[in-house]
């Protein structure tokens, strides 16, 4: 037992050491054993009194090789103590290291011993802790210092213990290194962890790799020992060891370490980390757990510690065991320690941040992520086109459809989108985009024209049908009385001297109203046509039944669906004689919005509810914004850029489907809508407008057309063709007497003839003039005659200039596009035709 | 049929989004962190308040500071977009425009 | 994700990004993820004589949060599809809210 030259008497000598005092607190002055000197002044206590001799009980086995390895028998005296120590400097900054290590081993403990009675490890116990936050106090136990928060307990156990001076290592180290100077006067605990916190203080990131190196092992096997005395609680703390394993001397040797020392105590009620928790669970297990073993080891601790430096460093019992291995064992060893080492360091690093979520914070996070991922993806289990993926990413999967796309994905739905969007909109001439290209609108007016021409060739290629017609006009008289225009809607009608056109402002609700209006609109309609897309497969004659059932089912949704759409179109709402604001389908085709939702909406409508919708229309033609808006100003003013901008949308996205569902229409229909237009409209107002005209070119191109097709000759049978074609011919002149007195400022002239847009007026001059007497024609001509001429003139001048610099790109001098002067000159001459006319003839 | 009953409920505005919908395709006006202001068709929008507007114009009003009076000289520069994606985190309010 | 669709769409186009701090970039739209981060090709500075620090940089990656606008080209946008696809982002906002 003088394996660190004490004084091995027993202390059981001494009085009062009853078991109680005996626990863990009263090893904890490592280097009371230096104040020897000062024990006289009574102070201190001489290592004599605190020593408690159970050492003695320790299984001294291993002391075989202590001298070779600590250099011989001699006692180490004070004197011995090197002064070449370190602890609060350099090797604190390795601390760090050090408490790594430990955590680490504690970590790793549950794989390498099997302990049944603990609890699972889930990581997250940590938290059930109350006092879960890392104590910094624990680590001082490597130092062999108590930890304050002991403190408390201290008086009880130990009532001596306020004589005895706790100090910090520098404290200690300074002096050991003054040797002769006395202890400082008593720190309180306050310095005592104010001590502490220098040595943390200091703890920067270690420079030094070799102190690491060679405190490591130690700590790594530091709990070893724990382990085993845990197992081994329930002997009588005053029994000898009992028999152990091949391993147990190695194990007590490794108690002996310096870090070993101020037991695991500190451990065992403030977990340094999460990852020691299962320490406190262990602690029932053997309930007054290892004060006995402590008591022996401590007072040599200091001793160890003392000495420590003078070996370089702690590992001594690493050493001391390792001279019980063949080489090839300590290599194998060193190189497992190595490994170890290395490896849980690899799982600390890891591990660090353990416990931060539960499984379901993560499992939650996981999902998160994973559905960002197929969002972001476009989706794995979506297919391309699926609902799913329309939903998500609906504009660039149909946008793709329209415009080429960068990944095709044929599937039948988005084709039929893709229609949708490409042909019912009719207006992918985006608002106030380019001008140049306006597709639809040309197509429009070409088609326009196309009539109109129609109308014109049919007049000539039947010189006997117009003098027919005409002779039919001239003796309107004598078949006038014949019959009345008969009502073919059942629309209410107004007398038109009460009506009073509605207001030209409409309020903030009425707007708002109108708004709505169209949202539900394109929200009914939208619904319509994802209804639509699902149409099942039309049900053949050996169908399943339960297919025919889906199919009967889509079609009654459908019809339901329609029904829906047309209520929201407003149309139905009733007509008031005197309104005070706009009719509901009027306000929503009065934005832009609803301007484009008819062609869309238009081919869900049934025939009749086309024919309201175009009636509606038609009555109301002088309260459209398009046509109230664009009346001329007084000033000759051009009209401002907004409402020109109605009308171009007006002409392109609601002409076409009136102009195709006109197109097919009977002269009976037309005859009624030109009646109700000639009752209910102020024509001379919507003359003067491009939306007006162009209505009226419509309605009458396509009854001169159809009035020309009609068998003729049998004027005096009663058939109904004779009789809608009376009826036209009658309503004609009406028309024409009304038109008359607006010939002359027919024309839009706020620009000039050149630049003007006019090509509406020369179509519905020509309509008019296809149906038109002699003496209309003549009245014709006199009306607009000016006009003529000036285009006339100014078209030759035109195509002079075209010809004269055919050589210079870029037009004419007037800076006119070329071909406008032959255009011009196209839109004349479709008039003066239509009244046997030609341009020519003017010279 | 609830759902017919819901959209034949003529459109509810539920919420303060609701509105800016009525204002889609419609001429808008924007204001913004940062002095600026912006005019514009309606093309699109999210939760977040970004915006797609058409044939914008864009306000920004610059402060000149004078050292000689202490007088701060509003300026407004003016700019013009064919198409602008805006950012909702700078959006302040959208409000439809007459 | 409406606007993250609708700028799939410009990939390849040319955009000019105008940042929170004044900065506008013009480039290639590159890639756009639903952050609505973007990355430019082939940039440059609107003002580069102001922001020289830009001028060696050929592509850029930019966060999101810092756009203030993106400029456009308006033939690229398909208008009356972007706004039928912003009602279905609302419709299924809504929903989405009665649900929840």
């Amino acid at each position: 037992m003088s394996f660190f030259g004490f004084d091995t008497s027993l202390p059981r000598d001494k009085p009062g050491q009853s078991s109680q005092q005996q626990s863990m607190f009263q090893q904890h002055d490592p280097f009371g054993g230096l104040r020897r000197e000062d024990a006289g002044n009574g102070e201190t206590l001489d290592f004599e009194d605190t020593y408690d001799g159970l050492g003695l009980k320790l299984d001294e086995s291993g002391d075989t090789f202590n001298d070779d390895t600590f250099g011989g028998e001699e006692p180490v005296t004070r004197q011995e103590v090197g002064k070449d120590f370190d602890f609060a400097g350099q090797t604190a900054r390795v601390r760090d290291d050090l408490l790594e290590e430990q955590v680490l081993h504690h970590a790793r403990q549950p794989m390498q011993y099997a302990q049944p009675a603990r609890p699972k490890k889930t990581g997250y116990e940590a938290y059930k802790e109350p006092e879960y936050i890392p104590k910094l106090e624990a680590d001082a136990s490597i130092w062999g210092k108590l930890s304050s928060s002991k403190k408390p307990a201290e008086p009880q156990a130990r009532p001596d213990s306020s004589a005895r001076k706790m100090m910090s290592v520098e404290e200690v180290e300074a002096m050991m290194r003054s040797q002769t100077k006395p202890t400082p006067p008593v720190e309180n605990v306050d310095r005592q962890s104010q001590g502490l916190r220098d040595m943390l203080g200091v703890g920067t990131p270690s420079p030094a790799v070799a102190p690491l190196e060679q405190t490591r092992p130690p700590v790594q096997i530091l709990q070893r020992p724990q382990q085993q005395q845990q197992a081994q609680q329930q002997p009588p703390p005053q029994q000898p060891m009992p028999e152990q394993n091949t391993r147990a001397p190695q194990i007590l040797q490794r108690q002996h370490s310096p870090q070993q020392r101020p037991q695991s105590q500190d451990f065992h009620g403030q977990p340094p980390y999460p990852t020691q928790q299962q320490q406190p669970l262990q602690m029932p297990m053997g309930a007054p757990p290892v004060q006995p073993p402590q008591g022996h080891r401590g007072p040599m601790q200091p001793v160890s510690h003392n000495r420590g430096p003078s070996y370089n460093g702690p590992p001594i019992t690493q050493a001391q065991q390792m001279m019980n291995m063949s080489t090839d064992e300590r290599e194998a060893y060193l190189a497992e320690e190595a490994k170890r080492a290395k490896r849980n360091h690899k799982i600390y690093l890891l591990s660090k941040n353990n416990g931060l979520m539960t499984p379901q914070d993560k499992n939650f996070i996981t999902r998160i992520q994973l559905q960002q991922l197929l969002t972001a993806t476009g989706g794995v289990d979506n297919e391309p086109g699926s609902e799913e993926q329309l939903a998500e990413d609906f504009y660039y999967q149909v946008y793709a459809q329209i415009r080429g796309p960068p990944r095709s994905g044929p599937g039948q739905p988005l084709n039929q989108f893709a229609q949708t969007y490409l042909f019912q909109t009719g207006s992918r001439y985006g608002f106030g985009r380019n001008r140049g290209q306006l597709r639809g609108g040309d197509n429009h007016v070409q088609r326009m024209e196309q009539q109109v021409a129609r109308a014109v060739e049919a007049a000539k290629a039947r010189p006997k049908n117009k003098s027919l017609v005409v002779e039919g006009s001239l003796g309107k008289i004598a078949f006038s009385n014949s019959k009345t225009p008969r009502p073919l809607l059942n629309l209410k009608r107004a007398d038109s001297e009460s009506r009073v056109r509605p207001p030209r402002h409409t309020t903030v609700a009425d707007r708002k109203a109108a708004l709505r209006d169209i949202e539900h609109l394109y929200s009914t309609l939208m619904k319509l046509e994802d209804h639509e897309r699902h149409m099942p497969r039309p049900p053949q004659e050996d169908s399943p039944p339960d297919e025919i059932e889906r199919h009967i089912r889509w079609r009654s949704e459908m019809q339901a669906l329609n029904q829906q759409l047309w209520e929201a179109t407003k149309v139905m709402e009733p007509i008031q004689p005197a309104p005070t604001q706009p009719h509901p389908f009027i306000s929503i085709l009065s934005h832009p919005k609803g301007k484009k939702a008819i062609p869309r909406l238009f081919r869900h409508l049934e025939e009749q509810q086309r024919l309201t919708m175009l009636t509606l229309i038609v009555i109301h033609l002088d309260s459209l914004d398009v046509v109230r808006d664009a009346y001329p100003p007084a000033d000759n003013t051009p009209l401002p850029g907004k409402v020109k901008d109605e009308v171009e949308l007006f002409s392109q996205a609601v002409m076409p489907p009136l102009f195709s569902y006109v197109n097919e229409t009977t002269l009976g229909i037309l005859v009624g809508m030109l009646g109700l237009v000639i009752d209910r409209v102020h024509v001379q107002t919507i003359l003067r407008t491009k939306v007006g005209v162009s209505i009226l070119t419509m309605l009458i191109s396509r009854a001169e057309l159809v009035s020309q097709s009609l068998p003729s000759g049998a004027i005096v049978g009663s058939s109904g063709a004779d009789d809608d074609k009376q009826q036209w011919s009658n309503l004609y002149s009406r028309l024409f007497d009304l038109i008359e007195p607006t010939l002359p400022h027919i024309f839009p002239t706020d620009t000039n003839v050149s630049a003007a847009d006019d090509v509406y007026v020369w179509q519905f001059l020509a309509a008019m003039g296809v149906g038109a007497s002699p003496e209309q024609q003549q009245r014709l001509v006199l009306g607009v005659k000016e006009r003529v001429m000036e285009t006339v003139g100014v078209a030759k001048s035109l195509m002079a200039a075209e010809s004269m610099g055919g050589a210079r790109p870029g037009g004419t001098p007037g800076g006119a596009p070329n071909g406008v002067g032959e255009r011009k000159m196209g839109e004349v001459n479709l008039f003066m035709r239509s009244i046997g006319l030609d341009v020519e003839l003017l010279g | 049929m609830a759902e017919a009953e819901e959209a034949g409920g003529a459109n509810p505005v539920n919420e303060p989004l609701d509105l800016v919908r009525l204002s889609l395709n419609e001429v808008v006006f924007v204001k913004l962190r940062g002095d600026r202001e912006l005019k514009g068709r309606l093309h699109a929008y999210d939760s977040h308040c970004n915006l797609v507007l058409g044939e914008v114009e864009e306000t920004v009003y610059v402060v000149d500071e004078e050292e000689d009076n202490d007088e701060d000289n509003v300026r407004t520069v003016k700019k013009q977009s064919e198409m602008l994606f805006v950012r909702g985190d700078s959006v302040v309010l959208i409000s439809p425009q007459q | 994700m409406l606007f993250f669709s609708f700028f799939k769409t410009l990939v390849n186009h040319e955009v000019t990004v105008e940042l929170k701090n004044d900065i506008s970039i013009r480039g290639t739209l590159k890639s756009v993820d639903q952050y609505l981060n973007i990355k430019l090709d082939d940039i440059t500075v609107v003002d580069e004589l102001k922001y020289p620090h830009l001028s060696s940089v050929k592509n850029v990656f930019i966060r999101g949060s810092v756009v203030r606008y993106v400029h456009l080209p308006a033939a690229a946008v398909d208008t009356p599809l972007l706004e039928d696809a912003t009602r279905r982002e609302a419709s299924q906002a809504s929903a989405k809210a009665k649900q929840g």
